[in-house]
């Protein structure tokens, strides 16, 4: 058994705005193990997607602020690595897929290019032509001797061993004699996206590809680069549920292939349920539960997850009114002393309101019993809530 | 209860959005092309109840709303509101005929102007219908405002004050403000989160209970429809594939597109984790439909009539109250859509990448 290919170790995020500091993450801390799935749900504004990108550092910093914490990422605390080695990181070593894939891709590239880029980045580090970030001690790692240069590796990607030319684009469409060498190789993640007619889709624009078959270009410029650690920040949220259905099929297909670890973040419990393997509950920037996904859902230990799981409308239930929480989401500059959620609480007690925030017993400490870690000091009540 | 008319019902609705030729296909003579968003569709909705309208992006959901509120007028077909045509009406009729009908649209941020303060977004209606304004109108505003749940000291606040789930009861407080018969909800809930579109759908089944509101409810969240219709109908690219009572749908689907649909909700339930019934490909284009059924080069029954002849809706044994459009559809009818169908994948005609061209329509 490896060790966790990343460890959160108490990150805080604050954004630091003219109207004060708001508290998106607060002492968030978790492990992923390789080749497995972790799921990060939460309403709007309780940190989640804040959370995704500071791991890779692509928060704009400010106003964004870590205050606390450690993102340990191949061994290398990513929180201290300076600020201009972090994009080796990126890619090739985590990489990422956004919310809307038309904001993600370049208008004015065709998907070859836009692939290609991705590809050939993953080259250059593999070939020791840029600087890869290797884990170690270090954040990237000199004392590996570079690769030998064989016939195979001299032929730079910048230059093609041939003349190809791509499903029949004159050579003047071609953006630079790059994308040659590279086509194959992108013609393959084309189809591990399950892409038909590939050499078709190579020459379009991205405003010509419908919801799904951008995010299909997205997910296959991730995979390209080949990394450890995949990111993916509502992949499905802008897309109709067969095509989203048909994405997670994908995804869930293509962790058996790759082993890819993935970081998944959404708003959607029934997405989470169908891909994730395991999953953190956020509220209001903490972690609340933490565990398996089959015990999360049907034995929630923290009084919001339940609310959380029991308020969506579910298409197999009886009738009368949808259960509700009262109030609404604390003010994030102005987190009330004690749990955050105590004030909405249906087992909310004085000491709640008092006490600090409870902590959340690490899920992996407590196997190979399966309990589910949660942040309350009443959890064994919460089974018993209506 | 069906001897009485609907308070609403289409009769071959018809909706096409011509595309604009460019210089080169007028020069040759190619004839206009258009967008085909609701062809031929007959739903009813009746009084005090609710018709969940449900399909994916570019099924012609919204379009339906929109032309039942006459926000666009039709190419063909009637609307028949309380028995009378409303497509034809026009100017003050028109006008006047509008506090039938009140529309909630999707965006609750784009939907009420920014500058202005809340009585006035939600007084507007009553100002345009009853001539009110001042404090008569403020008054009035104050009145509605518990009932949608928002406290009545908000009356000057601008919408950006309020969070989503505020904003949609403004926009709700704004639609019920004159009273309509008939009011159209345009994705109530999608803009928000769980918890919160859980209180707005209590409201609107509390509200129809109390005042007896017709809605249309369009959207694609089919834990929403079932909770709050009485009738649902499935949109696929413009034409209705299949309406029936709301439970009885859900639970027992025909149409094969019905099925996928369905069993591509994602549910938060990991025991249903497993193989489902997926279909494969996209939404193809609306620009001149092929003839024949609409779903066929996604479906996975397919047989080759499917692709000459479009099926009509018609009533099918077994299913008592429904309506399908499917030739095949008593041989379907008990295929349940939690079975993995395995050949669903080598059956289907890959979607050629022109169909990418869908993204001009979604």
């Amino acid at each position: 058994m490896t060790g966790p290919i990343l460890s959160v170790e108490g990150l805080s995020v604050d954004y630091v705005v003219g109207a004060g500091t708001f508290h998106a993450v607060r002492d968030v801390s978790f492990e992923m193990l390789p080749g497995r799935v972790l799921g990060i749900v939460g309403e709007t504004g309780c940190g989640k997607s804040t959370l995704g990108h500071a791991i890779p550092r692509l928060l704009p910093e400010p106003p964004a602020r870590i205050v606390a914490g450690k993102v340990i990422f191949q061994g290398v605390n990513l929180i201290e690595v300076p600020k201009w080695k972090i994009p080796m990181v990126r890619g090739t070593g985590i990489g990422m897929i956004f919310q809307e894939p038309i904001n993600s891709l370049d208008p004015a590239f065709r998907v070859s290019f836009q692939v290609a880029e991705a590809v050939r980045v993953r080259r250059l580090r593999e070939s020791g032509r840029a600087m890869m970030f290797t884990g170690g001690s270090m954040p990237f790692d000199y004392s590996k001797p570079r690769p030998v240069r064989t016939a195979e590796s001299v032929t730079h990607p910048f230059v093609p061993s041939a003349p190809v030319s791509i499903g029949g684009a004159t050579a003047q469409e071609q953006t630079g004699a790059e994308l040659g060498s590279l086509t194959d190789e992108v013609l393959d993640y084309l189809r591990l996206v399950r892409i038909n007619d590939p050499e078709t889709v190579l020459r379009l624009y991205p405003h010509e590809l419908s919801g799904g078959m951008r995010q299909r270009i997205m997910i296959s410029m991730a995979l390209s680069e080949k990394p450890a650690l995949l990111i993916a920040d509502e992949p499905t949220s802008a897309l109709d549920v067969t095509i989203q259905a048909q994405v997670l099929t994908l995804m869930k297909e293509l962790l058996e292939e790759t082993h890819t670890s993935i970081l998944f973040i959404s708003h959607d419990l029934g997405v989470i349920a169908e891909i994730a393997d395991d999953v953190a509950v956020m509220y209001a920037g903490h972690l609340v539960e933490l565990g398996p996904v089959q015990d999360v859902f049907e034995h929630p230990r923290h009084p919001y997850t339940k609310a959380l799981l029991r308020s969506i409308p579910n298409q197999y239930q009886d009738d009368g009114p949808l259960p509700t929480l009262p109030g609404s989401v604390p003010n994030l500059s102005r987190l009330p002393t004690g749990c955050a959620f105590a004030p909405r609480c249906p087992l909310g007690r004085d000491n709640c309101r008092v006490d600090p925030g409870p902590a959340l017993a690490s899920p992996f400490e407590v196997a190979p019993r399966r309990v589910n870690a949660a942040a309350c000091y009443y959890p064994g009540e919460v089974e018993a809530l209506q | 209860m069906s001897a009485s008319a609907p308070l609403v019902e289409t009769r071959d609705l018809v909706k096409h959005f011509p595309l604009n030729r460019t210089i080169r296909e007028s020069l040759r003579g190619r004839p206009p092309r258009a967008i085909h968003a609701v062809d031929g569709v007959s739903i009813g909705v009746e009084r005090g109840q609710t018709l969940g309208l449900i399909g994916e992006s570019g099924s012609g959901k919204t379009t339906l709303g929109w032309l039942i509120a006459r926000l666009y007028p039709s190419t063909s077909g009637e609307i028949l509101f309380e028995g009378e045509d409303i497509t034809r009406l026009r100017g003050t009729a028109l006008r006047i005929w509008h506090r039938n009908v009140q529309m909630v649209f999707q965006d609750p941020i784009g939907s009420l102007d920014p500058r202005l303060r809340v009585w006035q977004i939600v007084g507007e209606p009553m100002r345009a219908q009853e001539g009110l304004h001042g404090p008569a109108l403020r008054e009035r505003v104050r009145e509605l405002m518990p009932t949608v749940g928002l406290p009545p000291d908000c009356l000057d606040q601008y919408p950006h004050e309020f969070s989503g789930g505020g904003r949609q009861r403004i926009s709700l407080a704004r639609a019920l403000s004159v009273n309509p018969k008939l009011v159209i909800l345009d994705e109530p809930t999608s803009a928000l989160d769980v918890a919160v579109q859980a209180q707005i759908l209590n409201r609107l089944v509390a509200l129809q209970r109390e005042r007896r509101f017709a809605y249309l409810l369009i959207t694609h969240n089919v834990a929403a429809v079932r909770y709050v219709a009485h009738r649902v109908a499935v949109l696929y690219l413009g034409e209705v594939v299949e309406v029936g009572a709301v439970r009885d749908l859900l639970e027992r689907p025909v149409h094969p597109y019905t099925k996928a649909l369905l069993a591509a909700v994602p549910v938060p339930d990991v025991r249903r984790r497993r193989a489902r019934y997926r279909i494969t490909g996209e939404i193809p284009t609306l620009i001149t439909p092929p003839p024949g059924c609409r779903f066929a080069a996604r479906c996975p029954f397919v047989i080759d009539r499917c692709k000459v002849e479009a099926p009509r809706l018609r009533e099918i044994a077994g299913h008592p109250g429904r309506l399908v459009s499917c030739h095949r559809a008593e041989e379907v009818a008990e295929i349940s859509p939690d079975t993995f169908i395995g050949t669903v994948a080598g059956r289907t005609a890959p979607p050629s990448a022109s169909d990418g061209s869908s993204g001009v329509i979604a």
